[in-house]
């Protein structure tokens, strides 16, 4: 019989079931880990629910930074961050592998190892949404000063932000909303950024935007227009490295359809 | 010093003016600096930049790239600014240049600024413009993110000197590859001029390295390094001299990047070329490629290209076209073969070479492994072996490497007019985003 633990979809939640699954002493080769809710059910297995534990988490997490290091802490908090079903069970294996070699710290490198090929492949994916991300987020300013951006991103990427943001502008207060997860990264002014879980979008979004705000706005998509090289226009590329689901959240595209419609009558 | 700039448009109409004329100076990269904000003020910088958007044309777009102004008291034939060309003109003052930037930067639209100019008045005149929009930018608003700024050939040497503590990155751009090429087009520039405030900063920038040394807080002078610029078909000189051209300011003067700029001929003017293919994109594509291998895989000039043979191939890439001039030295065995050998295999990066020799000292490696390394085993396959195996049985030979290699994405239709092939190559040359 293998113990399957369902863990939340979060770090905490995975570290949770990390922590869980090696506590309960059945052999790793007794145990699973998944985050996935709605899986078919397998035979001999038995499902546990893992309750999100900051705590046993914590416990992980130090434990991984002091005997595997900082790049391999880094690598799982990428990791985790990562839309797959296979992930919370490739982490565990992984902290398993390196908590038990003389040196964890080799984890990063042993490319070799299914599992850590695969963590390793999930936080070069989220590394490079979270990345994006740092270029693509857009603030409007809303009349109490506060920059506000919304985003939808299909991966977890505000704890992976937020430090970028709030060294960037120590001195505002922003908030970043991810829609799909109804979570906040929120930055008081002068302070450390904290993340608000279950929080209708309402909340931010009903105060109305400065007065500067349109200005700002339009100067932006006036600029947008302006660099652009009509004799190299390409749009498929610009496609492959800003492909359009980011647009919505983008003001410089917003508008763009109607404006692109209109060229168009006009040949 | 005295100049008086004109108030009267808006500031949205400078802006799409000045945007618009500064869109052709190719270098939009922030990279190559790591600042954290010091809690004072706004901004930081990390090293491998950010692109916070992309134009209509598929270009990164990082910073606030504008001129201070499109007046100009020279006449570059090749540059729409020119003295002889009735274009509507603008200038910013320093104080709008920062207004832009700041609320630009506040709602992350951008990385930092890039200011460029034309020549308002004189070249001191502009370089003292230049100076005070960087001065208030970084002392008065505390703005920490990217700066490039142009050093104004024949511009006195103390305001480059002091501007250079302000920015992190500054360029001259040396327009044409050749100083013959500049007296066609460019008579009032001269190269020697050109090369003074390089010289300069380079030399300053070593000076700054030792009081560094010395003291950790000593003041940055121009952190992220110069770059230049070169237009490419403009003029006859070959991919061989450009790319000496290159090679030079890259070991002589430690430019952090020289960029390629595809002739646009945005005038009318009996001594531009006419090119009916429109600009060179594809040609400008090579020689990034080339600039690569120079900068990142230690490739030199003459190992691609000579007198004889100057020109670069326009149907595959240097370093495959390098591979199949040089059969002999493959295939090499991913499990043996030294960092620098790796480098030069086709379809292997410098960062995919890395991790290869990081994981085989821990364990055996097989194609799949490469493949998740980041190897592009289609174009790999023909040079390497893998625990003596090859992935499936391929012939070491010129013309069938070739033909199959043209097989592939790259393939060009022999019309080299047809651009609609290579349009969609890629010709952002950003590393993040290059094999
Ligand atoms: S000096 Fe610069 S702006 Fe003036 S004409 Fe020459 S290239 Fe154009």
């Amino acid at each position: 019989m293998i113990r399957v633990f369902q863990c939340e979809d979060t770090l905490t939640g995975i570290m949770t079931g990390v922590y869980d699954a090696w506590d309960s002493r059945l052999g790793h080769g007794q145990v699973r880990l998944q985050t996935a809710q709605n899986m078919e059910p397998e035979l001999f297995c038995e499902y546990v629910t893992v309750f999100p534990d900051l705590v046993k988490a914590e416990k992980v997490l130090r434990t991984i930074q002091r005997r595997m290091g900082e790049e391999a802490f880094e690598m799982i908090a990428y990791a985790s961050s990562y839309p797959d079903d296979r992930k919370a069970d490739a982490l565990y294996r992984m902290i398993v592998l390196g908590l038990h070699l003389p040196d964890g710290r080799e984890i990063c490198g042993m490319l070799t190892q299914p599992e850590v090929r695969l963590v390793f492949e999930l936080r070069r994916k989220a590394w490079h949404i979270a990345h994006r991300y740092m270029g693509f987020v857009r603030f409007r300013e809303l009349k109490s000063g506060v920059l506000l951006s919304v985003i939808d991103a299909e991966a977890d990427v505000l704890a992976l932000i937020a430090p970028h943001f709030a060294d960037r502008l120590p001195l505002e207060n922003w908030t970043i909303y991810d829609r799909r997860r109804k979570k906040a990264a929120v930055h008081p002014a002068g302070k450390g950024w904290l993340i608000l879980e279950e929080v209708e979008e309402a909340c931010f979004c009903s105060q109305k935007e400065s007065e500067e705000e349109a200005r700002y706005d339009a100067l932006w998509k006036i600029f947008h227009q302006a660099v652009g090289i009509a004799e190299r226009t390409n749009p498929d590329l610009q496609s492959s490295f800003l492909p359009r689901k980011f647009r919505p959240f983008m003001n410089e595209f917003s508008g763009q359809q109607e404006a692109s419609k209109g060229g168009r009558d006009l040949l | 010093m005295e100049y008086r700039i004109e108030q009267q448009k808006e500031l949205s109409e400078k802006l799409r003016i000045l945007a618009d004329a500064a869109k052709y100076d190719v270098a939009c990269t922030s990279s190559g600096v790591d600042r954290s904000n010091t809690g004072k003020g706004i901004g930081n910088c990390i090293v491998p930049g950010i692109c916070h958007s992309f134009s209509a044309d598929g270009r990164c777009i990082s910073l606030l790239k504008i001129l201070f102004t499109n007046e100009c008291v020279f006449d570059c034939k090749y540059c729409i600014n020119r003295r002889s060309n009735d274009v509507p003109r603008a200038s910013f003052t320093p104080q709008e240049v920062c207004d832009l930037t700041i609320g630009f930067y506040r709602r992350n639209y951008i990385e930092g600024l890039f200011l460029s100019s034309g020549i308002i008045q004189s070249p001191d005149v502009t370089m003292d413009l230049l100076y005070q929009t960087l001065w208030k930018l970084r002392r008065e608003y505390g703005f920490q993110g990217y700066i490039h700024v142009k050093a104004i050939p024949g511009a006195d040497a103390e305001l480059i000197a002091r501007t250079g503590y302000l920015a992190d990155r500054m360029s001259v751009n040396l327009e044409l590859p050749t100083g013959e090429g500049l007296k066609v087009l460019a008579p009032q520039k001269q190269r020697s001029k050109m090369m003074a405030p390089i010289r300069q900063v380079r030399e300053a920038r070593k000076q700054n390295k030792n009081e560094l040394a010395l003291y950790r807080h000593a003041p940055k002078f121009v952190p992220a390094g110069q770059s230049t610029q070169m237009i490419i078909g403009a003029t006859g000189e070959s991919d061989w001299q450009i790319m000496k051209v290159a090679e030079h300011m890259y070991q002589k003067y430690e430019m952090k990047r020289v960029f390629y700029s595809a002739f646009l001929r945005v005038n009318e003017d009996s001594l531009l070329p006419v090119l009916p293919g429109g600009p060179p994109l594809l040609r400008e594509h090579r020689l990034y490629q080339a600039d690569w291998l120079l900068r990142f895989y230690g490739f030199g000039t003459e190992e691609l290209l000579s007198e004889e043979n100057p020109d670069f191939n326009l149907l595959l890439d240097p370093k495959c076209d390098w591979a199949l001039r040089h059969l002999d030295r493959f295939p090499v065995e991913v499990m043996g073969a030294d960092y620098h050998t790796l480098l030069r295999v086709p379809g292997i990066g410098y960062r995919s070479a890395g991790r290869i020799v990081k994981a085989r000292g821990l364990g055996t490696l097989d194609y799949g492994n490469l493949k998740k390394m980041g190897v592009v085993l289609k174009r790999a396959v023909y040079f390497i072996t893998c625990g003596g195996r090859q992935m499936y049985p391929v012939k070491l030979q010129e013309d069938y490497i070739l033909r199959n290699l043209l097989d592939g994405k790259e393939k060009l239709s022999a019309d080299a007019k047809d651009t609609s092939v290579y349009r969609q190559m890629s010709l952002f040359d950003d590393p993040r985003f290059s094999v």
